[in-house]
């Protein structure tokens, strides 16, 4: 399974190019590493700890879905790939058994992608920066330990939701509960939700408390034990089959999209019917809100939590919310292969150009109230304007800039570093130029719009080329995986 | 007239050579016949006579298009059955028809699809979404789409898997009759047996080369059959088989 896990990754960007995954993650660990001390003076360590078991504990969460993308593998077709997922169902080998092993492969695979080499980056700057080696390891413990934590909770949630809709929606609202009695009413301490974080705050480099550590991490494990067990007493696969029939929604959507011409209107159509029967909108949706919601918290927290002055306007929202939605295309290249397009006069890139209008379509709705929503909270109309020009420059830039270095592949393609540095660069420098341009807004106005004014005419020229681009980056490109 | 001319076509896949100047001309009217074992390289080539791979090297003209220039093109001349169903999991049935109808531009298009539902027995299926079908049932929604434009040519990779002898007798008859009318057939089969009685031209791929190419009645000679002309071709008395 761990050799059909990497196989299935290197086959997206070649095998040279998916081992720089981890060497890439050695080298931002590195210089995390050699420049903390500078770090340092604006953040405390503590919040560092507590970002760094938030984003394991985020990324357990990603990797476990396996339970409700599981269905799907099994009930869809899978172009030419047939996983050992699947094996269960010709072999003598039960579900539970696999179950087990693709929890313990996507364990020891993903800690070894990211966890393994990003401990390795602070292990490498350790000489120079005079870092405790027994801090390191005890931070890659802890670190791991929130990432099964996620890990397990997300397979539970899986099972669940497999099993009942309404066990699945009391744990996750339990989940999401838990989270807000920390975040939005302080009635907990974080370390009531990952108890991990328990533990790493009571060891080095912080002042040891070996009792309260060792509790911590008894209930860590603990926690992980649990929902691991469960979740494999529970683990059931139902392939459905239905007898359902279904109106004919893609006429009536071909009919209501009259306002586009020829192919792109039938394209377009047929992409709103995807979405809506495969349930995507409402995934699609809670993943993009949630991290709106998540940022205006963080800002929320900065400001008043932490009591730290910094101006976040209306225009800074309106640029984060450009960058934030852009995921939101890779979810459009996930609901179904695209091997049946191969037999009708399509291109690749006729199909790229579509998907990125109906994430526009999808997106800046959203995008637009919830701007419109900050400027009337922070009493900033007067900015609404700009912030709206802003969100939907860097809206229609992020989505051209992934499209066309990903093309129809998103996920996959963002595993080659070549192309994840380029997009990383690509996406970081305007969003940098933009923050810093918003934060001046009240102190030099004129100074903040001229520059405001460059930032997204290079960023419109940018998706100019970008979209031009698409037809001979992706001209020649097939259809299959 | 050549409707398909494929000229030393090689396709090498980082040093495996799916096809290896692999040469074959199909008349108009021809129901032309390409076997061969497993992994010989059939849909490989199938993919590049309709514009889905480009090939390493060779030309292939097909209804005179090159079809490395302008494979949209021979997309929107032909009609193509992939060697495995894949219509689009969201899709109905009837909505499937409606798309690829509107893609290719189609007029009449509720005639056409009320005719090729009908002819598959997919009406009953019309509200179905391809993922709740069977392989069959996908696999004449796939044939009933490739035949609705009404196509001069058809690619078809393995039509007759999946289907009730029902259908595979009904397919043959319709493809008997729409050669019979001037349309032109490629068809890639395991199934001999039904190949043997469609086809009256045909290419044996070995290892990705041409073993053996003509009309049929010169190839199949005497009492000999398809089989044992493609046993002949590819050497099949060397297999070995399980203890």
């Amino acid at each position: 399974m761990l050799k059909e896990e990497f196989r299935s990754h290197a086959s997206y960007s070649g095998q040279e190019r998916f081992l720089t995954f981890p060497l890439f993650v050695l080298v931002i660990a590195t210089v995390t590493g050699l420049t903390l001390d500078k770090t340092l003076e604006t953040v405390s360590l503590k919040q560092l700890m507590e970002f760094s078991h938030l984003s394991a504990f985020v990324y357990g969460l990603s990797v476990g879905t396996f339970g409700l993308m599981g269905r799907q593998y099994l009930e869809r077709r899978y172009g030419r790939s047939n996983y050992l997922v699947a094996m269960p169902f010709i072999l003598p080998l039960s579900f539970k058994t696999t179950f087990l092993g693709i929890y313990i492969r996507d364990a020891i695979f993903y800690v070894v992608l990211m966890l393994v080499p990003a401990t390795g980056g602070l292990v490498l700057s350790a000489p120079v920066m005079g870092f405790s080696y027994v801090s390191i390891g005890l931070l890659f413990v802890s670190v791991m330990l929130t990432f099964m934590l996620g890990l397990s909770m997300s397979f539970l949630a899986s099972v669940m939701y497999v099993r009942d809709k309404r066990w699945f929606g009391l744990f996750t609202a339990g989940i999401v509960a838990l989270f807000l009695l920390h975040g939005a009413l302080g009635a907990i301490p974080l370390e009531a939700v990952l108890p991990t974080l328990g533990l790493q705050m009571n060891v080095r480099p912080f002042p040891v408390d070996a009792a309260s550590a060792l509790l911590f991490a008894a209930v860590s494990v603990g926690e992980v034990a649990v929902m691991t067990i469960l979740a494999y007493a529970l683990v059931e696969v139902r392939v459905s089959v239905s007898t359902q029939s279904y109106p004919d929604l893609l006429p009536r959507y071909h009919e209501k999209t009259g306002w586009l011409k020829g192919l792109t209107r039938t394209l377009f159509s047929k992409e709103l019917v995807d979405l809506r029967r495969s349930g995507t909108v409402a995934k699609m949706s809670f993943s993009f809100v949630l991290p709106l919601l998540f940022l205006s918290f963080t800002t929320w927290f900065v400001n008043y939590g932490l009591a730290i002055p910094i101006g976040f306007n209306t225009v800074f929202y309106a640029s984060m919310v450009g960058f934030i939605g852009v995921m939101m295309y890779s979810w459009l290249n996930n609901i179904d292969l695209a091997e049946y397009y191969s037999l009708i006069p399509v291109t690749v890139p006729q199909l790229i150009k579509v998907r990125v209008s109906v994430f526009l379509v999808l997106t800046l709705g959203i995008s637009a109230f919830f701007v419109a929503g900050i400027s009337v909270l922070n009493d900033e109309v007067r900015y609404l304007w700009l912030a709206l020009l802003v969100m939907f420059v860097t809206s229609l830039y992020m989505v051209l800039v992934l499209a066309y270095l990903t093309g129809l592949r998103t996920n996959t393609f963002l595993f080659d570093t070549s192309i994840l540095a380029k997009f990383s660069i690509m996406s970081f420098l305007p969003d940098v130029c933009l923050v810093i341009l918003s934060f001046t807004l009240t102190t030099s106005w004129t100074f903040a719009l001229l520059g405001l004014a460059l930032v997204l005419s290079s960023m419109s020229v940018t998706s100019l080329i970008m979209y031009r681009g698409i037809e001979s980056k992706w001209g020649r490109a097939s259809f299959s995986e | 007239m050549a409707v398909i001319e494929a000229t030393d076509v090689t396709m090498d896949f980082g040093g495996m050579k799916a096809l290896d100047r692999v040469n074959i001309t199909v008349e108009k009217g021809d129901t032309f016949g390409f076997f061969g074992p497993n992994g010989a390289g059939k849909t490989t080539l199938i993919r590049i006579m309709t514009g889905q791979l480009e090939p390493t090297s060779g030309s292939v003209r097909v209804l005179g298009v090159d079809v490395v220039k302008e494979p949209i093109r021979v997309k929107e001349l032909a009609g193509i059955v992939p060697e495995v169903e894949s219509p689009p999991t969201y899709l109905t049935a009837y909505e499937y028809m409606y798309f690829v109808g509107k893609v290719r531009n189609l007029d009449d298009l509720d005639g056409r699809i009320e005719k090729w539902l009908s002819y598959f027995d997919l009406e009953s299926k019309k509200g179905t979404i391809c993922k709740d079908m069977s392989k069959g049932m996908r696999q004449k929604l796939m044939l009933a789409s490739a035949f609705m434009h009404e196509p001069r040519l058809l690619f078809l990779d393995e039509p007759f898997i999946n289907l009730d002898p029902i259908y595979q007798k009904l397919l043959r008859e319709y493809l008997e009759e729409y050669v019979s009318k001037g349309g032109t057939v490629f068809l890639c089969s395991h199934i001999l047996e039904i190949a043997e009685r469609l086809c009256n031209r045909l290419a044996i791929v070995n290892l990705g080369k041409v073993a053996l190419q003509g009309r049929k009645d010169e190839l199949v000679r005497g009492d000999e059959n398809l089989e044992r002309v493609f046993m002949r071709a590819i050497g099949g008395g060397r297999i070995r088989r399980p203890s």
